[in-house]
């Protein structure tokens, strides 16, 4: 076998061609790695200075105010979320949803469709990652590299003498298959072993894209050369695999996407942010006191603090913004939702689509997806929460606000998750 | 050559055209191709132009509403009405019918307050399923990336097929010009490629009654034939250069997946590794470092504006701010607003400067793939770049400047200080410290509309060049291609 395998090797370095396309290929999976990890590490340093520059905040205003309701109306609370090991091989939507936020104890619904995102050019073209190498460029890769393996030696005139002398189907194809389709994957998979190793991605993620890797590239191989095993026309082999290839990575997707597009019902973005604006300027024209009590009804520990003896008091000022999230919380649960079901869809589509699946398993496993995002906001809103609850008795004056109270506030660390 | 030239008889290139048009109806994969091909071309048209009318009816329906909702609220505080805000839209431009560029990746709604500038929200993309891992649905992407396969994978063949039957040397023998032969198989091609654009053109008509001008229309569509033509020069010549079939399709859909495929997302790698850009958090830090320094508006106590006091108070000749004869609480709004409003344009304006700075180093890439250059030419002339909405950014926080003064020098002058100072004493007090609703006439119908069509046209003439350079290039290449006729 070694000898078949190595004789079969000997061939696939005399040609010039398939030298040139292996060659490419590890040198388009190693600039896709290297940028990739380049972007991540960038995110990193990012996260860091972010949370430098945050502490620096924090100080500035721990200084400057001292009562709970200016503290929370000035303090700005960062939140991030940390790409995982394996990000750098599917940068995934990372350019589309935002991963940093910075909030505050105001309405939520008003801060966090805020979205600090890349240069809008450069997403609309698309980055080059890993994923992308493997989802959709790999495929015409083996088309390019095992289509011509009979019709080749047919139109050369050896096919007759071929099968004839050699021992069986195996050693005659079964070996040159095997030795182009094992250089094609390993000339992509070892650039993104290094960059594994440099991410400390752990060995049962690799070994599971390595296996997802081989299993996408195998299936497209099989298809090849099922496509191929008659043909004598090299070119209408590839014309047609290539044109099977358009239909699964554009025509499907998109049209798929259409589909589900018209057939969704969303919210209007800025209906909620419409919506959330009017209930929060209305409390200041209607009387104080309707604000609280219908406040009241969702918090009524605090029902004997909720008189109001000044034309302002900040948990008069909490109340109503906490007013105006619940006034549309019905609508950004739908607007979530509606993501999520577009997410959910999207998957039925993937079947479908061998490079839309693979890119998703991908960006999946990387956390880097649509859901991950949802996710993050998830625990924004947690933190959020968690803030107006530690917030509250201090500006119904259950309690006096000092040091010790401070050292208390919740941390969004606690609350990240991927 | 040069006699050649003369030699070009219309008749022969017709007759050339006409048999390659009649081979590839005799092929089963050119047929299904073209029609494949062609249903792509009328299906994206017709649901892109239709999706953008109604759209466009959408944003303007909304944007009427919001300046309504705005002069219809009640009497208040003027102050309130700055965080009150303003929503504006972004309505597209008549060419984003058929190339939508950046809009589906930026915000295309904008909250207008005081004392900030907020970012576009609620992008289209983040509501798609995420499966549109190569491209969208839109005319454009076909033509740029989809439209060259069609015609590789049609034309691959039109000199080596001749080549590989033999009959190439037939061709030569009986006293075909190269002139003719290529001419010729290039008008075959470019029958195909006009085909494609047809839809295109037909578009065109409700672009235009939209109000799109003919000279950036013309150079719009102008473009894409000139981009579609490099191609057929490309495919010719590979064709002709190839030994075999296999060769030239194999050369071609290898050409085509680095051009299209491959290297616009190498240029983004390329441009966010080489120019990297801070994030609008981060300048934030900054910013609200800088603003500190300035003093809180909504404080009129605040030491930073102690020396405006003791000016005004001089120059009226009083000793108490009580006593100026306007509302020192408005005045100190309207001084801040404006400091602060340069600190975040100053910061505002470097943002726009690094995303530039990355999309222009991008769209060098143009000068190594005329997919990248069409799809800038494209978005500049369509008026649906990174430019354009950076305009958007700037007209609106224009409007929003303009507005938020206009409220606080109505704060200053219509206000009584002594109000204003008491106006959280109780609720009664508060009901005095309010203005009438008809000074929230301040903002003026907003209508975001596409940049001249001299200045597009201008802007787009580097992508233009790249495309002619790649045009002239493979000119010269199949001049220089002769000696494999034979």
């Amino acid at each position: 076998m070694i000898r078949h395998i190595m004789r079969e090797w000997r061939f696939l370095l005399g040609q010039n061609n398939l030298v040139i396309l292996l060659c490419l290929c590890c040198a388009l999976s190693s600039f896709a790695i290297y940028s990739g990890h380049q972007e991540i590490t960038a995110q990193h340093f990012t996260i860091e200075r972010l949370q430098l520059a945050q502490q620096q905040d924090q100080e500035d205003i721990l200084a400057k105010y001292k009562t709970p309701g200016s503290l929370a109306y000035y303090q700005f609370h960062l939140t991030y979320q940390t790409p995982s090991n394996l990000s750098f091989a599917a940068l995934g939507e990372r350019d589309l949803y935002p991963w940093k936020h910075r909030i505050r104890m105001l309405a939520l619904e008003g801060q966090i469709y805020e979205s600090d995102v890349a240069n809008p050019e450069l997403a609309y073209i698309g980055k080059f990652d890993f994923s992308f190498l493997i989802s959709v460029l790999a495929p015409l890769f083996v088309i390019l590299m095992l289509h011509d393996i009979v019709a080749n030696e047919r139109s050369n005139g050896r096919y007759e003498l071929l099968v004839v002398t050699a021992s069986g189907s195996i050693v005659l194809w079964g070996y040159k298959t095997l030795v182009r389709f094992l250089m094609l994957s390993l000339s992509m998979l070892v650039p993104f072993y290094v960059g594994a190793a440099l991410n400390d991605v752990p060995l049962h993620d690799v070994f599971y894209v390595s296996i997802l890797v081989l299993a996408y590239l195998a299936f497209w191989a099989v298809l090849t050369l099922w496509f191929g095993r008659h043909s004598i026309f090299a070119p209408r082999i590839a014309a047609t695999l290539i044109g099977f290839w358009v239909a699964v990575t554009c025509v499907i997707p998109i049209t798929g996407n259409v589909l589900i597009e018209k057939n969704i019902e969303v919210p209007k973005g800025s209906e909620i942010l419409l919506l959330q604006r009017e209930t929060v300027n209305q409390a200041w024209d209607i009387p104080a006191e309707t604000s609280l009590t219908e406040f009241i009804k969702t918090h009524p520990e605090y029902e004997a603090y909720a008189e109001m003896s000044e034309g302002f008091h900040w948990k008069w000022y909490y109340a109503f913004q906490q007013l105006g999230d619940e006034a549309v919380a019905h609508l950004a649960f739908d607007y979530r939702n509606a993501i999520q079901t577009k997410f959910d869809l999207g998957n039925y589509i993937a079947m479908f689509s061998p490079p839309v699946l693979m890119q998703r398993q991908l960006s999946r496993m990387a956390q880097t997806d649509a859901i991950s995002a949802l996710r993050y906001e998830q625990s924004i809103r947690d933190f959020h929460q968690a803030l107006r609850l530690y917030y509250y008795p201090y500006l119904f004056e259950l309690h006096s606000f000092d040091e010790s109270a401070l050292a208390e506030m919740p941390q969004y660390q606690d609350f990240a998750r991927l | 050559m040069k006699q050649n030239l003369k030699s070009i008889q219309p008749v022969i290139i017709w007759e050339i055209a006409r048999d390659e048009w009649r081979y590839w109806f005799r092929s089963k994969l050119a047929v299904v191709a073209l029609l494949i091909g062609l249903a792509c071309t009328v299906l994206t048209v017709v649901v892109s132009v239709g999706d953008a009318v109604e759209l466009e009816h959408q944003r303007g329906h909304a944007q009427q509403q919001s300046e309504q909702t705005f002069v219809n609220q009640p009497d208040r505080h003027p102050h309130r009405m700055v965080h009150y805000g303003h929503y504006v839209f972004k309505t597209p431009p008549p060419l984003g019918m058929v190339d939508p560029g950046v809009d589906s990746h930026t915000g295309n709604a904008i909250f207008l307050e005081g004392h900030r500038q907020n970012s576009a929200t609620f992008a289209d993309q983040k509501q798609s399923s995420g499966t549109t891992i190569l491209g969208a649905l839109t005319p454009a992407f076909v033509l740029q990336v989809l439209a060259p396969l069609l015609l590789v994978i049609m034309g691959y063949g039109v000199v080596s097929r001749e080549r590989e039957t033999q009959t190439l040397s037939i061709l030569a023998a009986q006293g075909l010009g190269y002139g003719n032969l290529i001419l010729g198989k290039i008008s075959a091609l470019l029958l195909v490629a006009m085909l494609m654009l047809l839809p295109l053109a037909i578009a065109g008509v409700p672009v235009f009654l939209h109000g799109e001008p003919l000279l950036t229309l013309s150079m719009f569509l102008f473009s894409y034939l000139l981009y579609l033509s490099i191609w057929i020069l490309i495919i010719v010549s590979v064709s002709l250069w190839a030994k075999s079939n296999s060769i030239s399709f194999s050369t071609l859909a290898f050409t085509w997946l680095v051009l299209c495929i491959l290297m616009p997302r190498v240029a983004t790698n390329a441009a966010g590794v080489m120019v990297p850009a801070a994030g609008k958090l981060e300048k934030d830090f900054a910013v609200v470092a800088e603003l500190r320094q300035l003093g809180d508006g909504h404080n009129a106590k605040d030491e930073a504006f102690a020396q405006l006091k003791t000016e005004l108070l001089n120059k009226h000749n009083v000793n108490r701010v009580e006593d100026l004869p306007l509302n020192f609480r408005g005045l100190v709004a309207l001084k801040s607003e404006a400091e602060m409003t340069d600190i975040l344009n100053r910061y505002a304006e470097d943002r726009m400067r690094e995303e530039l700075q990355q999309s222009f180093f991008a769209r060098q890439f143009g000068w190594l793939s005329p997919q990248v250059a069409l799809r800038t030419l494209s978005m500049l002339t369509a008026g649906t770049s990174l430019e354009t909405h950076h305009r958007f950014l700037r007209e609106t926080e224009n409007l929003r400047f303009t507005f938020v003064q206009k409220l606080n020098q109505a704060h200053t002058n219509k206000l009584n200080y002594i109000d204003d100072v008491n106006r959280n004493k109780s609720q009664e007090a508060g009901q005095i410290a309010r203005i009438s609703a008809k000074n929230w006439n301040v903002i003026e119908g907003f209508m975001f509309r596409p940049s001249p069509s001299k200045e597009r046209a201008l802007k787009a003439m580097t992508p233009l060049a790249q495309l002619l350079l790649w045009f002239g290039l493979f000119c010269i290449f199949l001049r220089n291609l002769q000696r494999h006729y034979s």
